[in-house]
Order: structure tokens, then C-alpha cells, then sequence
């Protein structure tokens, strides 16, 4: 459309000179409103890129209370101590969390496999201990039995 | 001109898409909350809601609920001025074997010896004497593993001698029950979390309230559907550690409940075995034949008793007994992964 009113038209004959200041004017305000444009696209990438989530994580909580939350994009150990000298060690690594050794009597924590999917759970209930999946990336199903 | 105009209504839809929704638009967020205080085990309420607070409320009187049925049925507790199954046991055994007790306690009672007659004996409360010896024995065997060992048979059979359900009188009227056996006890730990759960998700719905899921150690009942309408999804572990599969099952409930037993929930170790908590009412030991074995059906209390019952007897007489049974559906696997569903089962799958 555009282009087509560049071409001067024998319809108009004096209207030659008119038509190139609309033309400058014109290319003046559509390099405005690239810019614009441009701009709010900037803001809403720099926006997606300052909120975007941090990967997964894990919530422990110790009798329901939140004792720490942690990355599972970066490998750690994590010591819970539950008190009475009580320990789960809490493993992440390769995106998966796990509970390496406990001091609970039966183990059940130890031998559950690595979580890392959204609502996954971790229980050690001896030490009353919760370690779920939060903010995950991946979706599991809501509840686990 | 048209081009810029369209240019334009397309930034602003992704803007808009962006802007947070206005707020008369209601969202629901989804909520949880723990306990460790009920049954022996975790409990998990999750719900969806306006807001924590609006959560909260309903989260604590479902825990208020559950803390009052774990007090009335609990075998291990007794608590100051107040009749449970733990006094029911304790009092069977002096002169006056007649104990006036909490309405709710007649109905469970009464409840579990319908569900004896439904699974031809294989859930019996009665059997409280052959349990507490195990139990004692796991409870030795988890504290000191080194020491760990079985219960003597004689021991075992002995006790048996002493599990007639019918010594069990419950007379509804006077709201009492009645060991005439002393030398028997009640052990409702096949039934009673199941039964509460399903107490409080029923009061729920009286109340009007959906998007609900209350989780009592593998008990799950659902309170309607999620909060956007589509149906949870509960997953059922695989007992056997496999990152390819770590759930043998999805399935979509909207008001239904899920109940798996699992060898691997509850056990200890002699001489390096396994020996869980479902003891077959014959053998007097651990059952053998399952890893696992998962209910859905309606009420949260069938799943618990059926989960036992199918636990003790052999897939072919589960399946028939599932099978007579309408909307209830069950899901069986065997030590060397093999899984077996009821016919309807599938129809609960969501992928």
C-alpha cells in the first residue's frame, strides 16, 4: 500500500512535491514507531528474562515448619538436623534430589527414588521430615500414593 | 495503515496477555498443608482456594476432625476423660467388659464387621492380640536391628485363639461395646484411617466445599475436582525404582477415592528379609503374594478394607470379590512387576 503511493500518479500533476514531504514525514514516523515497537519488545523480553523461573527447587520442611528451600539446578549436600542428634542427608545432584543416609530407624527415606517432578515428595516420617518438589518445571500428577 | 493497525492490536494482545488479570476475576491458588500428629503416619490436605487464609480454615477444622477420630481410634493412646479403642482394650480385660463409648466408634465397629461378612473374614478387627505381638516385634527389630527377629509361632497361635469377631457385641441403643472374650483386642489399623478420612471428606461435601484432596498415608480421598474443574490426578508409585517409570498408574478422580497397601510402607528386617504389616489371618505371617495392591472406589473406607482384604487372599478370589462390587475398580502387582487390573480400571487412566 505503501509502496503504491510512492509511484507518482499522472491523476495528480502538481501534487509531486506534496507527496514527498508526506513521504519524508511518513518514513520519519514509521522509524518512530519501529523504534517503539523495538523498545516494548525489549521491556517485555528483559521483563520474561528477570522473572523467569529458577528451574525446580525442593521445600523441606521439618514438622511443618519450612527448614530451607534449594535449588535443584545446582548439586548440594544438605544436612537436616531434626535435633537429638538426628540427621537426613539430603542430596541434589544431576536435577535430582535424594536422601542419602538418615539416622531414622527405617530407612524409607533413603530407599525412595530421586525426585525432581513438581509435587514429588520425599517422606521421612520418624523425623517428621517433608521434601517436595516446588516450583517445578516438570509436571507430576497431583498426589502420590 | 492497515499493517501498523495490525501491527499495533498484536503488541497489545501480547501486552494483555502479560497484564495481571483484573481483580474481580477470581483465581484459585492450590494450597497444602502436613501433619505428622494422626494415625501413625503423614497426612496431606491440599485444596484450592482464594487465599492461604480462606485455606486455612478449611484445612484446620479437616485436621481438627481427623485429630478427634485419631484420639477415638487410636489402640496405642488413651487420653484423660475420654473412651477410645485403647480403653475398649484395656477394659475387656477387667470385670466390666462393657464400655459406653462415642457414637463415631459404634459406627466404625459396626462398620468393620460388615466388612468382615464383605471379605469373608479376611479383614478382621478382632485380631488385635496376633497383631500387638508383631507389632512389638517390629517396633524391638526397627530400634536394634542387630537383635531383630520373628515372633514364636506358638506365641502367634496362641494368641489366634482369642480373634472371634463375634465376642465382639456392639449394642447400638445404649451405645456400649462388649468384649466377652477378655483375652481379645481390637486392632483397627485396617480400617480406621480409611473410615476417618472418609468421615471428614463426607462433612466436607455437606458443606458444600469441592477442589479438595485429603491424603492420610496412601488413603486419598478426593473433595470434587481441582479447582479449575479437571480432574486429579493421582499417581501410584512404582515400588520398584525405575526413573522410565516412576508411577505404574495416572488416574483422573473427581470425588473418588484412591487407596494403595504396599509391602514396602511398613516393615522391618530379620536376617536381611522383609517382613511388612499385613498379616494373613491363616498364616498368622506377612502375606507374600503382592507388592502392592491399589482400591478406587467411592468411599475412602471400602479402599482401606478392601486394600487389606485383597492383600490376604489370592488374586483370583480379589478379582472375583472387585468384580462384584459396582464402581469399584483395583489395580495388583506381583514381586516380579507384573501388574494386573480390574476390568474398569483403565477407564480411570489419564495417560
Amino acid at each position: 500500500m505503501d509502496q503504491n503511493q510512492n509511484i507518482p500518479t499522472p491523476a495528480s500533476p502538481d501534487g509531486r512535491g506534496d507527496h514527498q514531504g508526506k513521504d519524508v514525514r511518513r518514513g520519519r514516523n514509521d522509524i518512530i514507531f519501529i523504534s517503539a515497537l523495538l523498545l516494548i519488545l525489549a521491556i517485555i523480553g528483559l521483563g520474561f528474562f528477570l522473572f523467569r523461573k529458577e528451574g525446580s527447587s525442593v521445600t523441606v520442611e521439618v514438622g511443618g515448619q519450612v527448614y530451607g528451600e534449594y535449588s535443584l539446578s545446582r548439586d548440594t549436600v544438605v544436612d537436616i538436623a531434626t535435633g537429638d542428634g538426628e540427621l537426613n542427608r539430603l542430596v541434589i545432584r544431576d536435577g535430582k534430589a535424594f536422601v542419602e543416609t538418615a539416622t531414622c530407624p527405617d530407612g524409607i527415606c533413603v530407599g525412595h527414588r530421586p525426585i525432581s517432578r513438581m509435587g514429588e515428595s520425599i517422606v521421612c516420617l520418624p523425623h517428621q521430615i517433608v521434601i517436595t518438589v516446588t516450583d517445578g518445571v516438570d509436571e507430576g500428577p497431583d498426589i502420590v500414593v | 495503515m492497515k499493517i501498523k493497525c495490525l501491527t499495533i492490536l498484536f503488541v497489545l494482545c501480547i501486552l494483555s496477555s502479560c497484564a495481571p488479570l483484573s481483580p474481580n476475576e477470581k483465581t484459585l491458588d492450590k494450597f497444602s498443608a502436613y501433619s505428622f500428629d494422626y494415625f501413625d503416619t503423614v497426612t496431606t490436605v491440599s485444596g484450592y482456594a482464594e487465599s492461604q487464609e480462606a485455606f486455612d480454615e478449611i484445612a484446620n477444622s479437616v485436621l481438627a476432625d481427623l485429630g478427634e477420630y485419631h484420639r477415638l481410634f487410636t489402640i496405642y493412646h488413651r487420653f484423660e476423660g475420654m473412651e477410645n479403642l485403647c480403653t475398649i482394650n484395656e477394659l475387656a480385660n477387667g470385670v466390666h467388659r462393657t464400655v459406653t463409648v462415642d457414637r463415631r466408634i459404634i459406627d466404625m465397629l459396626m462398620y468393620a464387621k460388615d466388612m468382615y461378612e464383605k471379605t469373608n473374614g479376611r479383614v478382621n478387627i478382632a485380631m488385635g492380640s496376633v497383631l500387638s505381638i508383631w507389632h512389638d516385634y517390629r517396633e524391638m527389630g526397627m530400634s536394634d536391628p542387630a537383635s531383630a527377629e520373628l515372633p514364636p509361632m506358638d506365641q502367634l497361635t496362641a494368641a489366634a485363639e482369642h480373634t472371634d469377631i463375634n465376642c465382639l457385641v456392639i449394642d447400638e441403643e445404649s451405645s456400649t461395646v462388649t468384649l466377652t472374650d477378655p483375652a481379645m483386642k481390637l486392632d483397627v489399623g485396617a480400617i480406621a484411617k480409611g473410615y476417618a478420612v472418609e468421615m471428614v471428606a463426607q462433612r466436607l461435601e455437606e458443606q458444600g466445599v469441592t477442589g479438595f484432596v485429603l491424603n492420610v498415608g496412601g488413603n486419598v480421598r478426593t473433595v470434587g475436582a481441582k479447582g479449575n474443574g479437571e480432574k486429579w490426578v493421582v499417581g501410584i508409585e512404582n515400588p520398584t525404582d525405575n526413573e522410565e517409570k516412576p508411577y505404574l498408574a495416572y488416574l483422573g478422580l473427581a470425588g473418588e477415592a484412591l487407596v494403595t497397601s504396599g509391602s514396602y510402607q511398613r516393615y522391618y528386617l530379620v536376617d536381611g528379609k522383609r517382613y511388612h504389616h499385613i498379616i494373613d489371618p491363616d498364616t498368622l505371617m506377612p502375606t507374600e503374594g503382592f507388592t502392592s495392591v491399589s482400591i478406587l472406589t467411592g468411599s475412602s473406607a471400602d479402599g482401606d478394607a478392601l486394600s487389606t482384604a485383597l492383600f490376604c487372599m489370592s488374586f483370583e478370589d480379589g478379582l472375583a470379590l472387585i468384580e462384584s462390587m459396582p464402581s469399584t475398580e483395583a489395580m495388583w502387582v506381583f514381586h516380579d512387576g507384573r501388574e494386573v487390573t480390574s476390568s474398569g480400571f483403565d477407564t480411570y487412566r489419564t495417560k
